[in-house]
């Protein structure tokens, strides 16, 4: 192999490359907070006894697992302006484009969690005279939150990785910001390495953290 | 384990009397339609009685615990608590309709449902703080006074899985009485446990009996069944067979399906 490695034309570009960082990380905190909160809600909609609540979840949660991750957030920002008149800011448009799809993800990982608490701790919160709400936050939410942990944690860092297709709409997250370095410099090689770096170490601290989860979730299994 | 007594809620003299605690009239209940359970089920309880219910597996003995803790309908009769309505069926279906009179019972399950996310104070406080809205620091005052007298006072920062069986019943029994309950179900409480650990849970219902808290009991343990009842009840297909005082039940049964029944169990143990 006889290609140079030149890495010193990207210290020109940090500011740059902070920027699109700055973006993917929006991207990610922001969607992350939708898809824990809105994927909770949306697991005890889709699990409700009531079928015509049930079954528009379910749907969506489908729809967002069924469909490709690229195509949905094409759709967002095409289509959405479109029929619904809505303009909305780039990294707003990306924000719910993968925070709805984390939602979806997460319901599933939270219905998971919820079918793992044994039908027993139900009975014994109606004997103690436990609302149902009351049951849902102070038995059922704390206990599946437990165990889904470690998949929610996996779907984070699975969403800050997808973040990188809202480069192919503009939105000038890491990925974006790589990209445009890369061709103006026609260095591809070491821009898109660093890039995958930046992501690599990112993600490397909460991919410990899931491990650390799974450890726990076992030991607290076998005691 | 410290011997000292628990103090129960006594229900009032009134209740003493026969009609005017739990009464079951005509309770029917069956699973899918099919598996009947409780097949016109009667039954007169007294606030001083410590009701032990006896017989095979699928007689209806546990489904009339969760029938009164609520925890599952009945499709026919009614029945009262106090002389109050407490649940009511119709149209195949049933609730219960008094809030009130479902916070005055308690129930210990076979396998000690404690919240594993929460220490053994947070399982006991609540309930009392978020259903009855009492405070935090009257709780635990009360929850550690229960804990002593269970013998459990090292252990209320524990989590259920650094409890061993024993001690883990011990404490479903002390969450059900912080509610100040007027009657406890005790729904095969030993059958999970260890032999060596049946005893410190069976010693604890005892003295529950002793401070004449009104108590229905399910169990396979006949020798307990005999040392703690009041009465016994034997029921088999969804029948009260028979009943009446512990020596009547085992020493003299009068139906045969009571004496086949009791020639199994005792010969087993």
């Amino acid at each position: 192999m006889d290609y140079q490695f030149d890495f010193h034309f990207l210290t020109g570009k940090a500011d740059m490359l902070l920027e699109g960082l700055w973006v993917t990380l929006q991207l990610t905190l922001y969607a992350n907070a939708m898809g824990v909160v809105l994927g909770f809600v949306l697991c005890l909609m889709a699990m409700s006894k009531f079928r015509m609540l049930r079954w528009p979840c379910q749907l969506f949660i489908e729809f967002f697992r069924c469909t490709p991750v690229l195509l949905q957030i094409v759709w967002f920002f095409y289509c959405i302006p479109i029929l619904f008149q809505v303009y909305i800011d780039p990294i707003t448009m990306g924000v719910l484009a993968l925070g709805l799809n984390l939602t979806a993800f997460n319901a599933e990982a939270y219905r998971a969690g919820i079918q793992s608490v044994p039908k027993a701790h139900f009975d014994a919160c109606v004997a103690l005279g436990l609302k149902s709400w009351q049951q849902t936050l102070y038995v059922v939410l704390p206990q599946s939150l437990r165990t889904a942990m470690p998949v929610l944690l996996t779907n984070g860092i699975s969403l800050m990785q997808q973040s990188a297709l809202v480069a192919i709409v503009a939105v000038s997250d890491l990925m974006y910001m790589g990209k445009s370095i890369a061709v103006d410099a026609y260095r591809p090689l070491e821009t898109y390495s660093l890039i995958a770096l930046i992501y690599f170490l990112m993600a490397l601290p909460i991919s410990h953290l899931v491990n650390v989860f799974e450890r726990r979730q076992d030991a607290a299994m076998q005691r | 384990m410290n011997t000292a007594e628990v103090v129960v809620n006594m229900p009032p003299a009134n209740a003493m009397e026969a009609g005017q605690f739990i009464q079951l009239d005509n309770v029917f209940k069956a699973y899918n339609n099919e598996l009947v359970v409780m097949d016109g089920m009667n039954l007169d309880m007294r606030a001083d009685d410590r009701l032990v219910i006896i017989g095979p597996s699928g007689s209806g003995k546990s489904s009339l615990l969760r029938v009164l803790m609520g925890l599952e309908g009945i499709q026919g009769g009614d029945i009262n608590f106090h002389g109050q309505p407490y649940i009511k069926s119709e149209n195949n279906d049933s609730k219960v309709v008094s809030d009130e009179l479902h916070s005055r019972v308690g129930m210990v399950f076979q396998h000690y449902t404690l919240f594993p996310h929460l220490t053994v104070m947070g399982n006991l406080i609540l309930a009392p703080m978020k259903v009855h809205g009492k405070d935090k620091q009257s709780c635990i005052a009360k929850g550690r006074e229960l804990l002593a007298r269970l013998g459990l006072e090292d252990k209320v920062d524990y989590y259920p899985s650094q409890l061993s069986g024993g001690q883990k019943q011990r404490v479903a029994i002390a969450r059900a009485l912080m509610l100040e309950p007027e009657l406890m179900l005790f729904d095969e409480v030993t059958s999970a446990l260890d032999p060596e650990m049946v005893t410190e849970v069976q010693n604890v219902m005892m003295q529950l009996a002793e401070q004449k808290m009104a108590m229905i009991i399910v169990t396979h343990d006949m020798h307990f069944a005999r040392e703690i009842a009041t009465r016994v009840v034997f029921c088999a297909g969804g029948k009260i067979v028979e009943q009446g005082t512990p020596d009547e039940v085992f020493g003299n049964p009068k139906e045969a399906r009571t004496r086949e029944f009791l020639d199994k169990v005792l010969h087993l143990n």
